[in-house]
């Protein structure tokens, strides 16, 4: 049991020296962040009266779109001197490794919000009036594509078109938390109204709480099938 | 044997149709009782059943793969993925037209059209991570292993999912007639004898293909 | 007591439909220093591979110092070290930083005093807080070794260690495989540079066509004859 904490602090830490050292993947995704936001700002600038609506669905896009950035750094950086076969040869779990690598994208991704959610806010001029709920919501989505996206970030790492194809696997798996989560972002930015939320306003039902609730099982569910499954993946 | 229950499914499937065109043919909506329309329903249904079930054999097989290694399973994943696409094409499909002439938007955000975009996807998704991955056919079959996994584990989230949108254009039919509970049962596993069939003509397709190149 | 460090038994592999391996088997025990030669193709890297774990042959299993690599992967894998032409370290990183790293992977208690003792035998103590990015080949290699030794390990796989090394640098890697089984450390390598690979070992183990077809103790054979030898058929098959 110590000797797994001891790998994944190891791998970790590892991670994210390098990371920010090589510089190389997080300035791409904020600059990426902010482009999305910036462009879906100047698309909507005719329905501004909407900037409620359209502030949460910029915010996951570029998230997402980052977060792909992030998801293929994970293993690529492995394949530099064949490096991943280092991780192999040593006596540590495939599991271990994944565990890892997704704190490392949790981490990424949460530096990214970190940034990119007050540039949503002053692009979309939102308010926000539940924090705690948005740095959950945030967060859950965060481990979302982390999960999903470090699994297949091992599939894809021999591929010719890793980017295409990582971003076609990951958005397909995320495609049914969208909604959810968007629903959730509305109501925290109070495009629902708390007191309307399960009436169906702007075509939604449901709650908060049962909002959140999906993306916990969402993320309950994949980490552990990830975490499960990312031995078959790695291997030869 | 294989000849056999081919002529029964084609048997079936023309017995299904006729009897859902004529004897059990559903009447169209009060705007327009002539139309035919509501009768997509017998392809509709069938096609969700069939899309859904080619996908949980997807699943099996890849827990078959990845616990035995044995190539037949993937072969047998690979035909039913092929089967399940058309399927799920066809569900789409149908489900498009019935939206269209019943509600009049091609596509609209109900929890039936989502969960069936959804599984297409996937479906996609998976065909392509089968042609595009380099290395070994051990190593593809093995990745491809693990998206069916993932993707399967994704189908409960998409039927959970669309509970959150509100489904405001319930379907709802009755059957008036036992011809048309007949055509609708007739139809379901005429199709799913279809699916089968498909799926099991494509697998030997694979295995003499992968003999023939290890000679 | 069985002191065999690596035991393979009945091993075969095929990719697809090539047969790369055919029912291999082989004992290798303390301070053996094996070299396995072969043509392109003839299975040398995927048998390393297979002993090291990171391939499953399709029949057949591999033992490193008893342990089962396939069911005890992690005490098999604690028992040796490997080394191949890329360098296997992380460029960001500077060399301590990579061997701290791989040390706390293995589990190494008191890594610092073990660390600097390591880079004083490979001559890098100088370059410790350098990124292995800048490293030259030659010196990249060091670190290599020493990566791979950094858990002190009875075993050291090679494959093609010596691919890009310059003279100095082969020589520095020769009299370090030599110091290593002189300590009782058991080698087994794979190079297309027979010359210098017989400098170093103290086994020959040759392999065409998926098949093991020569196995000898260098000291039984003349070594020059069999260095002559090998280059012709070599010539012949490819």
């Amino acid at each position: 049991m110590r000797y797994f904490w001891l790998s994944l602090k190891a791998i970790f830490i590892k991670d994210i020296v390098t990371e920010l050292r090589a510089k190389q993947v997080l300035p791409t995704m904020i600059v990426l962040g902010m482009l999305i936001v910036w462009v879906l700002r100047m698309a909507s600038e005719a329905v501004l009266q909407s900037e409620a609506v359209i502030g949460p669905v910029a915010l996951w896009i570029a998230f997402l779109f980052a977060g792909l950035l992030a998801q293929e750094r994970s293993f690529a950086t492995e394949q530099q001197q064949d490096c991943i076969y280092a991780l192999l040869l040593a006596p540590v779990d495939e599991g271990t490794i994944y565990l890892a690598k997704l704190f490392v994208n949790i981490v990424l991704l949460s530096i990214f919000e970190i940034i990119i959610v007050p540039v949503v806010i002053v692009a979309f001029r939102l308010n926000i009036n539940n924090w705690p709920a948005l740095i959950g919501v945030l967060l859950l989505g965060n481990i979302a594509i982390s999960s999903v996206g470090t699994l297949f970030s091992a599939i894809v790492q021999l591929s010719r078109a890793r980017g295409a194809l990582l971003s076609i696997l990951v958005l397909v798996i995320l495609m049914p938390m969208m909604i959810p989560a968007t629903f959730a972002l509305l109501l925290v930015f109070g495009a629902i109204p708390p007191e309307m939320a399960g009436t169906g306003a702007l075509a939604f039902v449901g709650t908060l709480g049962s909002a959140v609730g999906y993306m916990i099982a969402f993320d309950a569910v994949f980490v552990v099938a990830c975490w499960l499954l990312f031995g078959f993946a790695i291997k030869e | 044997m294989r000849k056999i229950l081919l002529f029964i499914t084609l048997v079936l499937l023309l017995a299904s149709t006729w009897m859902a065109l004529t004897k059990g043919r559903i009447e169209g909506p009060s705007a327009n009782p002539d139309s035919p329309v509501r009768n997509i329903i017998y392809a509709h249904v069938p096609s969700s059943i069939c899309s859904l079930a080619c996908f949980t054999v997807l699943f099996v097989t890849a827990i078959g793969y990845l616990a035995r290694g044995n190539e037949s399973w993937d072969h047998v994943a690979s035909a039913t993925a092929e089967a399940g696409i058309v399927f799920a094409t066809v569900l789409n499909a149908t489900g498009s037209i019935f939206s269209r002439a019943e509600w009049g938007p091609w596509w609209t955000a109900s929890p039936r059209l989502i969960s069936s975009a959804v599984l297409w996807f996937l479906y996609v998704v998976y065909l392509i991570l089968r042609s595009s991955l380099p290395g070994s056919k051990k190593r593809r079959a093995r990745v491809c292993a693990v998206f069916a996994i993932i993707a399967f584990l994704d189908v409960p989230m998409v039927l959970y999912t669309a509970r959150f949108m509100e489904d405001i254009h319930k379907p709802s039919f009755t059957f008036d007639n036992l011809w048309q509970r007949g055509a609708f049962i007739m139809g379901i596993v005429s199709t799913m004898l279809l699916a089968a069939m498909l799926i099991w003509i494509k697998t030997d397709i694979l295995k003499i293909k992968s003999r023939l190149e290890a000679e | 007591m069985n002191d065999m460090v690596i035991n393979v038994k009945s091993v075969s592999k095929a990719f697809d439909t090539r047969n790369v391996l055919r029912d291999i088997a082989i004992d290798i025990g303390t301070g053996q220093a094996v070299l396995i030669c072969g043509i392109n193709g003839a299975g040398k890297t995927t048998l390393l591979r297979i002993i090291a774990g990171l391939l499953q042959p399709d029949i057949g299993s591999v033992k490193l110092c008893g342990y089962n690599i396939r069911k005890d992967p992690e005490k098999a894998k604690s028992q040796f070290g490997m080394i191949s032409h890329k360098s296997m370290v992380y460029p960001e990183l500077t060399v301590l930083e990579n061997l701290s790293f791989f040390a706390r992977l293995y589990g190494v208690k008191d890594s610092d005093a073990n660390i600097t003792e390591l880079l004083q035998d490979v001559g890098l103590f100088s370059y410790r807080y350098d990124t292995a990015g800048i490293l030259s080949r030659g010196l990249l290699q060091r670190l290599a070794i020493a990566r791979a030794l950094v858990h002190r390990p009875a075993l050291l796989l090679a494959d093609e260690p010596f691919t890009g090394l310059d003279a100095k640098a082969c020589h520095h890697l020769i009299t370090v495989l030599n110091e290593f089984t002189k300590n009782g450390g058991t080698i087994v390598m794979t190079t297309h540079d027979i010359d210098i690979g017989l400098q170093c070992c103290n086994r020959v183990v040759v392999l065409d066509k998926s098949n093991l077809i020569f196995d000898a103790s260098t000291s039984d054979i003349d070594t020059a004859k069999f260095l002559k030898d090998y280059i012709s058929y070599a010539r012949s098959e490819t």
